[in-house]
């Protein structure tokens, strides 16, 4: 190996830790709790999906910013997605919702507003009727 | 009319085809971004297709929209990419080694198996509706009150079909490679051994493999280490894909038997698993190991330089090779059944290999350009240059959602599919079998490109086209738009009008390859890849008389 290709590596090793050592660090908000924390959640809120229907908790779901809560969600179909979305359309999280599986996201919401549900994978020609608007409502 | 030889004729027929469903494909992107653009645009076309569908319910916009989709990637993949790396492989495996090809009746098969495999998966979403997508995520294929059960079962079988032939192709390459012709013969296992790098890692050990006694593979070009190595991956992706089809073709016959199977008989994550194992041997394997072959193939050619760093170059596709075995898991990041130690190893950490042995290819490649200055910028190397940018984007973009932090906002939205895999796809990928086929060309021909204005053209549109529409659609990724999903509302319309803009410049740029293509060749030559000599010989005389 020469000189030159030695540096080279040298240099590709040392942006592959700093890249992965920052993105595996609390630096990312949510790796503080789904990588070196483990927060019990002050609530837990079920999500059943089936036949292209996101069925939430009949009462609504309620969050207070600041708290953790986890979603459990379940397909008795097809393979699903969960993601939940600013009013602006981005993306706060996510998840795959895999039939047969518990599937669980825990989450902390730091901003009070109200947030859109969509489904995130493709299940069909009518996936993309899967949005609930104002799914979730984040309280001071 | 220049004589072509057989072989030559061939691969330039492979190379036409392939270009050809790689327009096809760009045609059916145009046509998706069209419908998620205006959604009733689009509306008289359907009326006059539906005519012709055989299903008995006119079917909905989104059904035509997921049926293109699930149509779209098959042709550009294994339509255009496989047939133009088919026909490629085909002459220089032969002219590098210095033999023929051990079985040469394969070839027009491999040509024409692979059109009906390809035609067929199309026709099965294009006229059948079938828009389970590419991913095929279990059970949705067999979910026949989502996916019509006829078009489910033709798709598989040119799916099949598909996969066989890439079989035989493969079988035929090494079977080239290993013939007895060959003055260093050997056995398939010593090839295998040699291919995972046994002897070498023994030596390090201090121990002599001595099955590998009458094998130097490193003696071997490295282009056809490469394709060694990355065949295995090819062979690989072809066994597990036949093997979810087949599952898919039990269902189907099931169901059109009338005694319907239960779907949740299978696991929905294990099958995940194992698809995107096979399914990755292509993205993450042989692309990469062809690629570099590619590379280290043409750029001592065009600049007259040997390689540099030569010797490192063979362990870096052996890496990529063990690489490619290990990193399906940056696909299931989104699955958090999936265990969290697969998810950060497989997933994240292996995928970071790729970073290395794309980093050191790359390398190699700019250095040989570098040190052999001053260099022509022929045709082929403009492209191989373009390529090396476009896999630096796709590839930096591909690190960013292969991370277990990152990918929770990046998961199936479009910077994924667009900055990502487009980019990789049409700015690296295909600008690479560009390049190849710029180089080609006047080895089998001996013909030169008729004008440069056009290269030029193709080169520039292509590139500014790509990048643009990648980094426009990369953007809408980044703040929510997802992939696979046919939005209603005018949310994301600047983006979507922008990346049209983007697909219609690359539009140009291809049609500037093709009209050239076409001046080179001349009629005589285009007529003769699709009409026998024996009936095009009389009619060329009684032209010119």
């Amino acid at each position: 190996m020469e000189r030159s290709e030695r540096l080279w590596l040298g240099l590709l090793i040392v942006v592959a830790l700093v890249f992965n050592v920052v993105t595996l660090s609390p630096l990312v908000p949510w790796q503080q709790w789904m990588l070196w924390g483990n927060p019990l959640p002050s609530q837990r809120i079920p999500v059943e999906f089936q036949n292209y229907q996101i069925k939430l908790p009949p009462q609504g779901i309620q969050v207070k910013a600041g708290e953790f809560v986890e979603f459990v969600a379940t397909s008795k179909d097809v393979t699903y997605g969960l993601g939940v979305f600013r009013q602006d359309g981005s993306m706060v999280c996510q998840m795959q919702v895999v039939p047969g599986y518990e599937n669980k996201l825990l989450w902390k919401f730091d901003t009070p507003g109200t947030y859109d549900v969509r489904s995130t994978e493709y299940s069909g020609p009518r996936h993309s009727e899967m949005f609930v608007a104002n799914a979730i409502r984040v309280s001071r | 009319m220049t004589p072509i030889g057989w072989q030559e004729k061939w691969t330039l027929r492979y190379a036409v085809v392939g270009v050809l469903f790689l327009a096809l494909s760009g045609f059916e992107g145009i046509l998706m971004r069209t419908q998620e653009l205006a959604p009733t645009a689009l509306h008289g076309m359907e009326v006059a297709l539906n005519t012709i569908r055989p299903v008995a319910q006119e079917p909905t916009t989104a059904e035509l929209f997921y049926s293109m989709l699930t149509a779209h990637p098959i042709v550009g993949i294994y339509g255009f990419a496989y047939m133009c790396v088919m026909g490629a492989f085909y002459f220089l495996v032969p002219f590098l080694l210095q033999k023929e090809i051990r079985h040469k009746s394969l070839v027009p098969i491999n040509f024409f198996l692979h059109i009906i495999g390809v035609m067929t998966c199309w026709g099965a979403s294009f006229f059948g509706l079938f828009n389970s997508l590419y991913t095929l995520y279990w059970p949705l294929p067999v979910s026949y009150d989502r996916v019509p059960l006829i078009g489910s079962i033709a798709f598989t079988l040119g799916a099949a079909l598909i996969m066989i032939n890439i079989l035989l192709f493969s079988y035929n390459l090494f079977s080239t490679v290993l013939s007895k012709s060959n003055p260093r013969s050997y056995s398939f296992w010593q090839f295998l051994r040699a291919a995972f790098g046994i002897p070498r890692l023994l030596k390090l050990f201090g121990k002599e493999d001595k099955s590998a006694v009458n094998l130097d593979y490193n003696g071997l070009p490295v282009f056809i280490v490469a394709i060694g190595r990355g065949s295995i991956d090819t062979v690989i992706n072809a066994i597990v894909l036949l093997s979810a089809g087949a599952l898919i073709l039990i269902y189907g016959v099931a169901a059109l038997a009338k005694a319907p199977l239960n779907p949740s008989a299978v696991d929905a994550l294990i099958y995940k698993n194992w698809f995107w194992w096979g399914l990755d041997m292509v993205a993450d394997g042989n692309v990469l190991m062809y690629t570099a072959g590619v590379l280290y193939l043409l750029i001592p050619l065009l600049v007259g330089r040997r390689l540099f760093g030569e010797s490192v170059v063979k362990t870096v596709i052996l890496v990529d090779l063990l690489v490619s075995l290990g990193v399906w898991s940056h696909h299931l990041l989104g699955d958090r059944v999936q265990p969290l130690v697969m998810r950060i190893l497989s997933g994240q950490f292996v995928t970071w290999g790729e970073f290395f042995t794309m980093g050191l290819t790359t390398f190699t490649a700019l250095m040989t350009i570098w040190l052999a200055r001053p260099v022509k910028f022929s045709p082929p190397l403009k492209f191989l240059l373009g390529a090396i940018f476009g896999f630096i984007m796709g590839g930096s973009a591909g690190l960013i959602q292969a991370n277990v932090g990152l990918n929770l906002v990046f998961h199936n939205t479009q910077w994924v599919v667009a900055l990502h895999a487009h980019t990789f796809l049409l700015t690296g990928l295909g600008m690479l079998l560009f390049a190849v086929v710029y180089a080609l060309l006047p080895m089998l021909t001996k013909l030169e490109w008729r004008s440069q204005r056009l290269v030029d053209v193709h080169f520039w549109f292509w590139i500014v086209g790509s990048v643009g529409m990648a980094y426009t659609m990369g953007r809408a990724g980044a703040v929510g738009m997802l992939r696979r999903t046919l939005y209603e509302g005018t949310m994301y319309q600047p983006y979507l009008t922008v990346a049209l803009i983007g697909a219609l410049v690359m539009a140009i740029g291809l049609l500037a390859f093709l009209v050239n293509l076409l001046a080179t060749l001349g009629w005589a030559n285009t007529l003769s890849l699709v009409i026998p000599d024996k009936w095009l010989k009389p009619r060329l005389g009684q032209a010119k008389s």
